[in-house]
């Protein structure tokens, strides 16, 4: 990730510029751009939230995992649950405050996230590296049970989040329209996550195993590391990840079971728009992605009055990449 | 070298009497032409329906069973086409409905909007939605299966879904209410003529099993394992393996658009629904519990599989003193199913019967492995 091609550069600073002021002047006022600039951060946090995981798992481990986008579904369902009187997690007698109720219901999130990823690495997938199609196959067929255990569990009826708290009902007012401040905070949490995530990978010695592992896994294992446990660690990080921000993504977007396809195709545009495997490209994706749909978005409804191409926006980035660079932005010639 | 003698072996079973061979598809063949006169026979039932006045009602055992069985064709063939690309030339495709649900929608645009008469229409439809689909299938291999790993599969789930959330909303097509078909020659109508449709969807199960026997035991059909196998082997044998990926991926997606065609006209109803991946699932899960990379392994997969729906529709379990339908859990069943299958018996359920039946010694050895075995 330290070698970033010039032209890579270009075509990210062209890319970004075209988006913005594209926003810009079919907006009309700086208050609809701004919606628009930050909405479209907002969803490229939670698809880089997603993404991260997904990137580095398949980096590290040429598995992609096609149940990432139902992590993040599982995710928004808990997080969902505990703060909301009557579900399985009946805690709001317990813990009257809504704000520490959240914290909790992130914290439920993360770690039923990370249960579950440790069982999908460790039981499901660990026993097919010799058939990685099987693995392709077996992600698959793990977010069809996922899917179906959330539609048993919590019915087929999306969830919309209705209980309020501090953060969640915050605005604040720029060019005399109202930003909501819960965007802002979670585009924060999101920066900071990929700080955080860089750091890991950049200046710890665990990032450097998996750097080295990205690169080549056998070499790693053949220096005396165990790389099985690399793998299961950064696995579980990844769906915990995913979880989290389910978990944040809830109190905006609610509880359905159509997250998990939505957000697992998004992540799959910003792991291939960014080069598969390679981190800073899956972060810088992730944001060009969310701001493309926002810019999609607004337009279309604004104009077209034809909504569809919003939730069509991540297919075709997808499938224009694949035409036009298949390697992606940062990834290698294959 | 196990794919060398997988080629000889295959050639060799050819050489014989076909009789000695065939005996068993060829016997259920035979069963399945008999299959609506055995159910009326059995129920007291007219394989033809109730006549009132000079319009035929489509009531009892009989009709209920043949609907059953048509639906069951539909999807083993379906299942058949998809085996061809995963089980036999190795590739993995996340987009089936695609191809399924366009040929259903090709069909009833056909019926409805062009205001052809109904016998020409059913023609077109056939034609443009089996060539469109074809023609689909090599663009996206085009495009992506000169690419190693992943990239093909990943394409296909994202064209599929485009596609299905594009006609959930397209106004033309009464979005996700899907549009009526109204009219059918009366002879080719499922809720008039059931027992002719049957027998239609019938003959085009069995030429699909034909066909996919005849092009996986041909010269093609062992290129097609030969890239399964190792695609740098058989490429460096002179194999433009690009050409053979995309030939099956045209009988597949031709086949599975035909499968489409058939499950519109027996339902009358076209939505996208027939796009959704339930339509992509269905056939995987089925390929993989039946056994990938055998002949009758889709069918039996299918059958199964079907059958046990149509079956536990109705019935409930009980436990704990919560009652479940088993409707309510039956994808998450088979996604279970699914699991322990690729985990367990990675071969399904034909793959393993083949290998206990050839190597009785080597049982466990190859159980604990779990690896693949090629002899079959």
């Amino acid at each position: 990730m330290s070698m970033i091609k010039r032209s890579s550069l270009i075509a990210i600073v062209v890319i970004t510029a075209a988006l913005v002021g594209f926003a810009y002047f079919t907006s009309g006022d700086l208050g609809n751009f701004g919606i628009t600039l930050l909405s479209g951060l907002f969803g490229g946090m939670l698809l880089f939230l997603v993404a991260s995981g997904m990137s580095i798992v398949f980096g590290l481990m040429d598995v992609l995992n096609l149940a990432q986008g139902s992590f993040f579904m599982v995710g928004a369902y808990l997080a969902y649950d505990v703060q909301h009187p009557g579900g399985i997690f009946q805690i709001d007698a317990a813990i009257p405050d809504p704000n520490v109720r959240f914290i909790v219901a992130i914290i439920v999130a993360v770690i039923g996230g990370a249960i579950l990823g440790v069982i999908l690495e460790r039981g499901l997938l660990r026993p097919l590296y010799a058939r990685p199609v099987f693995q392709l196959v077996l992600t698959f067929g793990v977010a069809l049970v996922f899917l179906e255990i959330i539609k048993f569990v919590w019915s087929t009826t999306p969830y919309s989040w209705t209980e309020v708290f501090g953060v969640r009902e915050g605005f604040f007012t720029l060019f005399e329209q109202r930003f909501s401040s819960y965007r802002l905070f979670v585009v924060f949490i999101g920066f900071l996550l990929i700080f955080a995530i860089w750091f890991l990978l950049q200046r710890t010695r665990i990032g450097i195993i998996i750097r080295a592992g990205v690169e080549d896994s056998a070499m790693v294992e053949a220096l005396g590391i165990n790389v099985r446990a690399v793998f299961t660690l950064v696995f579980t990080l990844g769906c915990a990840v995913a979880a989290f921000g389910g978990a944040i993504a809830a109190p905006f977007l609610g509880a359905s079971p159509g997250m998990a396809n939505a957000y697992l195709l998004g992540s799959i545009a910003a792991v291939v728009l960014g080069g598969m495997g390679s981190y800073a490209g899956t972060a810088i994706a992730s944001l060009l992605v969310g701001l493309a749909s926002a810019v999609v978005a607004a337009y279309s409804t604004q104009f077209l009055n034809q909504p569809v191409w919003t939730s069509l926006t991540p297919m075709l980035l997808l499938v224009l990449v694949l035409l036009v660079r298949p390697s992606g932005l940062f990834g290698e010639k294959r | 070298m196990t794919t060398q003698t997988s080629i000889t072996t295959q050639i060799g079973k050819q050489a014989q009497n076909p009789l000695r061979t065939m005996w068993l598809p060829i016997l259920v063949l035979l069963f399945l032409i008999a299959f609506p006169y055995i159910v009326g026979a059995l129920t007291g039932s007219s394989p033809m329906g109730v006549p009132r006045g000079d319009r035929m009602i489509m009531r009892g055992e009989s009709v209920r069973w043949q609907a059953v069985f048509i639906e069951l064709f539909v999807l083993a063939i379906l299942t058949m086409s998809y085996n061809l690309l995963f089980g036999f030339t190795g590739v993995v495709s996340f987009g089936h409905a695609l191809f399924f649900g366009l040929g259903g929608y090709i069909m009833g645009l056909a019926l409805e909007y062009t205001g052809l008469n109904t016998g020409t229409a059913i023609l077109v439809g056939a034609v443009v939605g089996i060539l469109v689909c074809g023609v689909l299938g090599i663009v996206m291999g085009l495009v992506t299966l000169r690419l190693r790993g992943v990239y093909f599969a990943i394409f296909t789930l994202a064209v599929s879904e485009l596609f299905f959330i594009y006609f959930s909303r397209l106004a033309l097509t009464k979005a996700e209410d899907g549009f009526a078909i109204t009219e059918l020659p009366t002879w080719f109508d499922p809720s008039q003529n059931r027992l002719t449709y049957y027998y239609i969807a019938l003959a085009l199960f069995a030429l699909t099993y034909v066909l996919i026997r005849r092009l996986v035991n041909s010269p093609t059909g062992a290129v097609f394992k030969a890239i399964r196998e190792n695609e740098d082997r058989a490429q460096s044998l002179g194999y433009n393996t690009l050409t053979y990926k995309l030939l099956a991926l045209f009988v597949a997606g031709t086949l599975a658009s035909a499968a489409g065609m058939v499950h519109v006209i027996l339902n009358k109803k076209v939505g996208p629904e027939v796009l959704s991946s339930a339509y992509t699932i269905d056939p995987l899960l089925m390929t993989i519990i039946g056994g990938i990379g055998t002949f009758t392994g889709p069918v039996i997969g299918s059958t199964g599989l079907h059958l046990l729906d149509t079956v536990l529709r109705e019935a409930t379990i009980t436990v704990g003193g919560t009652t479940i339908d088993i409707a309510n859990i039956w994808s998450l069943l088979l996604g279970v199913i699914f699991i322990v299958v690729v985990l367990v018996f990675p071969q399904g359920v034909v793959g393993t019967l083949m290998r206990w039946r050839n190597t009785p010694r080597k049982r466990t050895e190859g159980m604990v492995k779990g690896k693949q075995v090629e002899q079959t």
